[in-house]
């Protein structure tokens, strides 16, 4: 018997001749010892019970909120008030959700949600691809200087820099508009932009070299090897930047709120606080809470539910990516 | 040769020149400019922007005379930030080496721990908030806030209690790190694993000799990554206090907290370099 178990185990295979677990009550300990501990830290039967155990409550953890979220928004006026029904609701109810998409303005809000994103990370993706590659490669005057103010502008919270920009795209007429959103983008900068900057640098700096040298060999300029070369073969870091800018353009409220505050056409996220805001008016004048929660859910899952149909149809290409160290420092 | 490194610079040159003009445009003009401002009495009139000089009273205002404006909300702030970023590092550290080992259904997990990235930017964190999602009930149900309350001093004991109040919150804010991470722990060859099994190492000593060596600089990016994200946050106290209502004012409070967080950021940056001194002749 002893024996037959000591055979299962992977590390008498690769060790044998040198097996220092005899046979006898030694071995049966020994080889006890190794099945539940394992010889490498994710073989033992012990430590994968209790890694499944950790995986599945964060992931429970995780998944609670959305499921919150979907449950609550569909309890039609006696699921809310029957403290009996807390997650399956007897039926399913619409009226909530389309209330929060009248509140929202949903088509119109999330049109200009759409093209903000859209287009504020294709440009990062292109200009912060550019200024990293110059960054990774290529040389130019006091670039030590210009990474150090990269970093900076990393390190840097918006807030120092807002009242100004408010200033400066006041006497530029943009506020209000979709340009102080748009446009740092276009030069590298806007939301995170010194972070994808950052990540396509560390990304070009891990290619190999000798295909931009054969490349420059056979005459091509800089340009040429950016467009031909390197940009086809930085999938990876291109996918996972894109959607980090687009995720993260879409959800973010403060640049939004702070440049656009008398804009009509508002994206999504700062639509979420005004319903926020008008829901809470209508909690003071006597609104049933337990009404209120509804909407407030339909409208949270209306927002990420265009994020969420992005990242099931990406997401293989975004693990490969990150798995391709696209991401690190 | 000469002329091929200075044709070399050009295409540099013409390649980083858009960042540049807009990290003037946009970075080094506005940060001048709050400079300045928070110096200033700012006026904002129709004509334009009108300065009075005022020299350092805002600064002083708000750090010797108004305690209400920079401590009340910052100084709590900073203790959680202090209590969640090591719990964060920690956490994700070990999320991540354990979506990196092979098991079945490490692909749905990995959809699922990647969430957080979607969810944590925006304010649907904050409906979570509001829902008591961020609180654990076994916290309430061991009575852990009555113990802190018992056996640290009052200061301290609100802050580590918010946090494990809302330790759900902490998971939440550990998407990007994941990724970091997990990212990080491919850098480590698989090679030296096979090393370290034939010599006769455990899992246990394996972790503590190889992986925690070898994930240091990450450990350290994702330092720098939270104190920013935490400290950037918009539902941040501090933050929401810089408005248009006092341009002087808010300027003056904006670079304060900003050199509160270059001097996180460099205390971080010191511990990393003693750690890595400390590490680097037994790395070679």
């Amino acid at each position: 018997m002893a024996k037959l178990s000591l055979e299962s185990i992977p590390w008498i295979k690769t060790r044998r001749g040198s097996s220092p677990a005899g046979f006898g009550r030694k071995g049966i300990l020994a080889g006890l010892k190794f099945k539940l501990l394992g010889r490498e830290a994710d073989k033992g039967l012990l430590f994968r019970l209790l890694m499944y155990l950790l995986l599945i409550d964060v992931a429970f953890i995780y998944l609670k909120p959305v499921f919150y979220m979907v449950t609550t928004m569909i309890k039609g006026a006696p699921d809310l008030l029957d403290p009996a029904v807390i997650w399956v609701p007897t039926g399913v109810y619409g009226g909530h959700l389309s209330e929060a998409i009248e509140m929202l303005d949903y088509a119109k809000s999330f049109g200009v949600s759409l093209n903000v994103s859209t287009l504020s990370a294709v440009l990062q993706v292109f200009s912060c691809a550019v200024a990293g590659y110059a960054f990774a490669r290529l040389d130019f005057p006091f670039k030590r200087f210009w990474f150090a103010a990269l970093l900076f502008t990393f390190i840097m919270p918006p807030q120092v820099t807002i009242l100004p920009s408010i200033l400066l795209f006041k006497e530029l007429g943009w506020i209000n508009t979709f340009w102080p959103l748009i446009v740092p983008a276009v030069f590298g900068h806007g939301l995170k932009g010194a972070l994808f900057v950052l990540i396509f640098r560390q990304f070009f700096s891990t290619l190999p070299k000798e295909m931009e040298e054969a490349a420059r060999i056979d005459g091509a300029g800089a340009l040429r090897i950016f467009f031909r070369v390197m940009l086809p073969i930085s999938r990876s870091a291109i996918i996972v930047v894109f959607l980090f800018s687009f995720v993260w353009a879409w959800n973010d409220a403060y640049f939004p709120s702070m440049y656009m505050f008398g804009a009509s056409d508002v994206p999504l996220s700062v639509g979420l606080s005004k319903l926020n805001a008008q829901l809470a008016m209508e909690a003071q004048e006597g609104g049933l809470r337990a009404f209120l929660e509804p909407v407030k859910m339909g409208a949270a899952f209306l927002i990420i539910l265009p994020l969420l149909v992005l990242y099931a149809f990406t997401q293989r290409w975004f693990v490969e990516g990150v798995e391709r160290t696209g991401l690190v420092e | 040769m000469n002329k091929k490194t200075a044709q070399r610079k050009l295409e540099g040159s013409m390649f980083i020149a858009p960042w540049i003009i807009g990290f003037l445009a946009f970075v080094a003009f506005p940060l001048f400019y709050s400079l300045y401002m928070s110096f200033h009495q700012v006026r904002i009139t129709v004509t334009g922007v009108q300065t009075t000089p005022i020299g350092v009273q805002y600064y002083r205002e708000i750090l010797f005379a108004d305690g209400g404006l920079l401590y009340d909300d910052l100084v709590p702030f900073l203790r959680e930030a202090l209590v969640m970023i090591p719990i964060i590092i920690v956490f994700s550290l070990m999320i991540a080496i354990l979506l990196n080992l092979k098991f079945a259904g490490r692909t749905a997990f990995r959809v699922i721990f990647f969430l957080p990235v979607i969810f944590a930017s925006g304010q649907i964190i904050g409906e979570f908030i509001a829902q008591g999602e961020g609180s654990l009930g076994i916290i309430s149900s061991l009575r852990i806030d009555y113990m802190l309350a018992r056996y640290l001093p009052p200061s301290w004991a609100g802050p580590i209690g918010n946090v494990i109040g809302s330790f759900v919150l902490v998971l939440w804010y550990s998407g990007v790190q994941i990724l970091i991470f997990l990212a990080g722990r491919q850098t480590i060859a698989r090679t030296v694993y096979e090393a370290a099994r034939i010599d006769g190492a455990d899992p246990w000593s394996t972790f503590w000799k190889i992986t925690l060596p070898g994930m240091v600089p990450f450990i350290f990016l994702n330092v720098i990554f939270t104190i920013v994200d935490l400290f950037t946050y918009p539902s941040n106290p501090i933050i929401s206090k810089v408005t248009t209502e006092n341009y002087g004012l808010s300027s003056a409070l904006a670079w304060i907290y900003f050199m509160i967080v270059l001097l996180f950021v460099a205390l971080a940056l010191l511990i990393y370099t003693r750690i890595n001194a400390s590490l680097s002749p037994r790395r070679q």
